[in-house]
């Protein structure tokens, strides 16, 4: 074999590498979730699949990620395309990527500080008469939507979208747009055949990223979640960490299945993406 | 009949800069206009004025009968070829074609079948367009904006990225189909030769307006100012008021009185089986190119400029008429 063949290998051994980490823990969790005492079962799996909790907190998750996801993405694509040409100075361009530098709990504490009931704006609209007393603010904290959560998110991760569409937008060239108007073309129409196909395996990208992050991260949905339901990250560390032994394979169990699910969508994602982008560079598969 | 566009003192400043000034013309249905002029002197911006793409500080357009002025793009029965083909390329040739006639309700599958033969790329109505070579894009271009049956068709330098030999061969297809179809149509560049080509009419665009508006050979026989003059490059400037045909200007005296310059050689070439001479002349510090009757090895020559045709922009105070 000679050094050109075995060279992407060589390439890619760093990242096969690093993916040790991540896949042995995969293996580890599943294999400890799959085992009762040196017996293979699926006892976990089916606990898992029959407890009122887990399946809330599933649902829950996957409503608060997608609602998140789509917000910041819908949110980011606005604002990309709105201000695309001024985002190519670099103070504009610094000031929205700049929140990106904040930890997500810094963010969740900044929610909790502007929308819980004794926070800023409860208090602002107390004093100007909006509200008679603070209590009446309503619960966007630590509330059974979520919402709390989605702000936190958005807030986040909105910088993230402008940050992966804006070279995307810089590279589309201008005179497209007035091809489009020229042949009777309206704004929405301008978005669909100029930016859309140029844009969609960007933005499918960012979904999974962001879902598959909004759906397992822990940090914000620990400090703006409720009891119940509550993030599926959430009941997971619980799990894993609460007095009885017995629950920590439900925690491997509850974590391989996410895994699965992420792993799964990741895949049809990457096939209908590469097809997608192939279609918008060349035309033909 | 009414006029195909009648644009009406039409203006455009940005800020101070005036791109556009006071300017006029109007186009009979399959009239060709060509505009030509250097680099940056504001053909195109006229260009997307006239397509709804900008609009004039002030000034009107009529398409027709019918007041266009503040009508945007989408609005306008106006198509326009862009300098790229900028063709969709996740659609096929087919679908590129039928793009603007669906949004315009003009779609129907005979014409684009129609347009398709007439671009000579029906075998290629599936192909994406980074299967197409740059002049076969280039001829989808012009198919997609016909497709919507503008009333007049813009063309901004469309074959200015393509190479020389398919340019020139692109120049004499789009004409004839210009003319097959009777469309009327203005033509921008900024190259002579092609401006001469692509229209029956040419204006001369220069500081805000037409310098000349005239057909090739009134511009060939009678330059409106020293800016067509020196543009073209068919005439010698003696000075601001006067000028003398190049091909009037020999290297022998044929005529008594005639005007006898220094000249240096600085170059032979061959073209159109002629010899021709690049020379200095120092007198009006210009170089020009003169068709040299004999070989000839280099230094200085004497240039002989007949008296009977120098001639003046204003003719009441001409020497005579160029024949």
């Amino acid at each position: 074999m000679n050094l050109y063949k075995i060279k992407p290998w060589l390439l890619i051994l760093p990242a096969l590498l690093f993916l040790i980490l991540p896949a042995y823990g995969l293996w580890a969790a599943f294999s400890e979730s799959i085992k009762d005492g040196s017996d293979v079962t699926l006892t976990y799996y089916h606990q898992l699949f029959t407890s009122e909790r887990f399946l809330s907190s599933l649902w829950f998750s996957l409503y608060t990620s997608l609602t998140a996801t789509l917000a910041s993405m819908i949110i980011g694509i606005f604002i990309t395309r709105s201000f695309a040409h001024f985002l190519t100075d670099s103070l504009p361009r610094l000031s929205v990527w700049l929140p990106m530098l904040f930890p997500h709990l810094v963010f969740a504490y900044v929610i909790i500080l502007i929308f819980s009931e004794t926070g800023w704006l409860a208090q602002m609209l107390t004093m100007i008469g909006v509200l008679e007393s603070p209590g009446e603010f309503p619960i966007l904290t630590r509330d059974n939507y979520g919402i709390g959560i989605i702000l936190a998110y958005i807030a986040k991760e909105v910088p993230f979208v402008i940050l992966m569409l804006f070279p995307v937008y810089n590279a589309i060239p201008p005179a497209y747009y007035d091809v489009v108007k020229t042949l009777g073309g309206s704004r929405m129409e301008q978005f669909k055949t100029v930016e859309w196909p140029q844009i969609s395996t960007v933005v499918m990208e960012i979904f999974f990223i962001l879902f598959a992050f909004t759906l397992t991260a822990y940090e914000v949905p620990a400090i703006l979640g409720t009891n119940f339901p509550e993030m599926v990250s959430v009941l997971s560390y619980d799990w894993f960490y609460s007095g009885s032994w017995e629950d920590r394979p439900l925690a491997f169990a509850a974590m391989v299945t996410i895994s699965l699910l992420i792993t799964l969508m990741a895949f049809i994602g990457y096939m209908y993406v590469n097809r997608k982008r192939m279609r918008a560079l060349r035309g033909r598969l | 009949m009414s006029k195909a566009i009648e644009v009406n003192n039409i203006s455009k400043a940005f800020g101070s800069n005036v791109i556009l000034d006071q300017l006029n013309f109007q186009l009979n249905p399959g009239d060709k206009l060509s505009i030509v002029g250097p680099s940056g002197s504001g053909k195109t911006t006229l260009l997307r004025i006239l397509a709804g793409l900008d609009h004039p500080s002030s000034g009107t357009i009529k398409l027709g009968e019918k007041d266009v002025t503040h009508l945007d793009a989408r609005t306008r029965k106006v198509g326009l070829v862009f300098q790229q083909p900028l063709l969709f390329p996740h659609m096929t040739v087919e679908e590129n074609i039928d793009y603007g006639a669906r949004l315009t309700g003009t779609f129907s599958r005979e014409k684009t079948s129609d347009l398709l033969t007439a671009i000579n790329l029906t075998e290629t109505r599936t192909q994406f367009p980074s299967e197409l070579s740059g002049g076969q894009q280039q001829r989808v271009a012009l198919a997609r904006a016909l497709a919507t049956e503008p009333e007049i068709l813009l063309l901004d330098e469309p074959f200015s990225s393509l190479d020389p030999g398919m340019r020139q061969e692109l120049r004499y297809w789009v004409r004839d189909l210009l003319d097959e179809r009777g469309i009327t149509s203005i033509f921008v560049t900024h190259d002579r030769e092609e401006a001469m080509l692509m229209g029956d009419t040419i204006g001369v665009f220069y500081n805000g307006g037409f310098q000349q508006l005239a057909s090739a050979e009134t511009i060939l026989q009678s330059p409106a100012n020293p800016f067509v003059v020196q543009f073209f490059d068919n005439h010698l400037l003696i000075d601001q008021d006067h000028y003398v045909p190049l091909n009037k200007i020999s290297f022998s005296s044929q005529a008594t009185g005639a005007r006898v310059m220094k000249a240096v050689l600085l170059q032979t070439s061959v073209a159109n089986g002629e010899r021709v001479a690049h020379v200095y002349v120092e007198e009006l510090d210009k170089r020009l190119s003169l068709r040299l009757p004999f070989p000839h090895d280099g230094g200085s020559l004497d240039i002989f400029i007949p008296a009977n045709h120098i001639y003046s922009f204003d003719s009441s105070r001409g020497a005579g008429r160029y024949e």
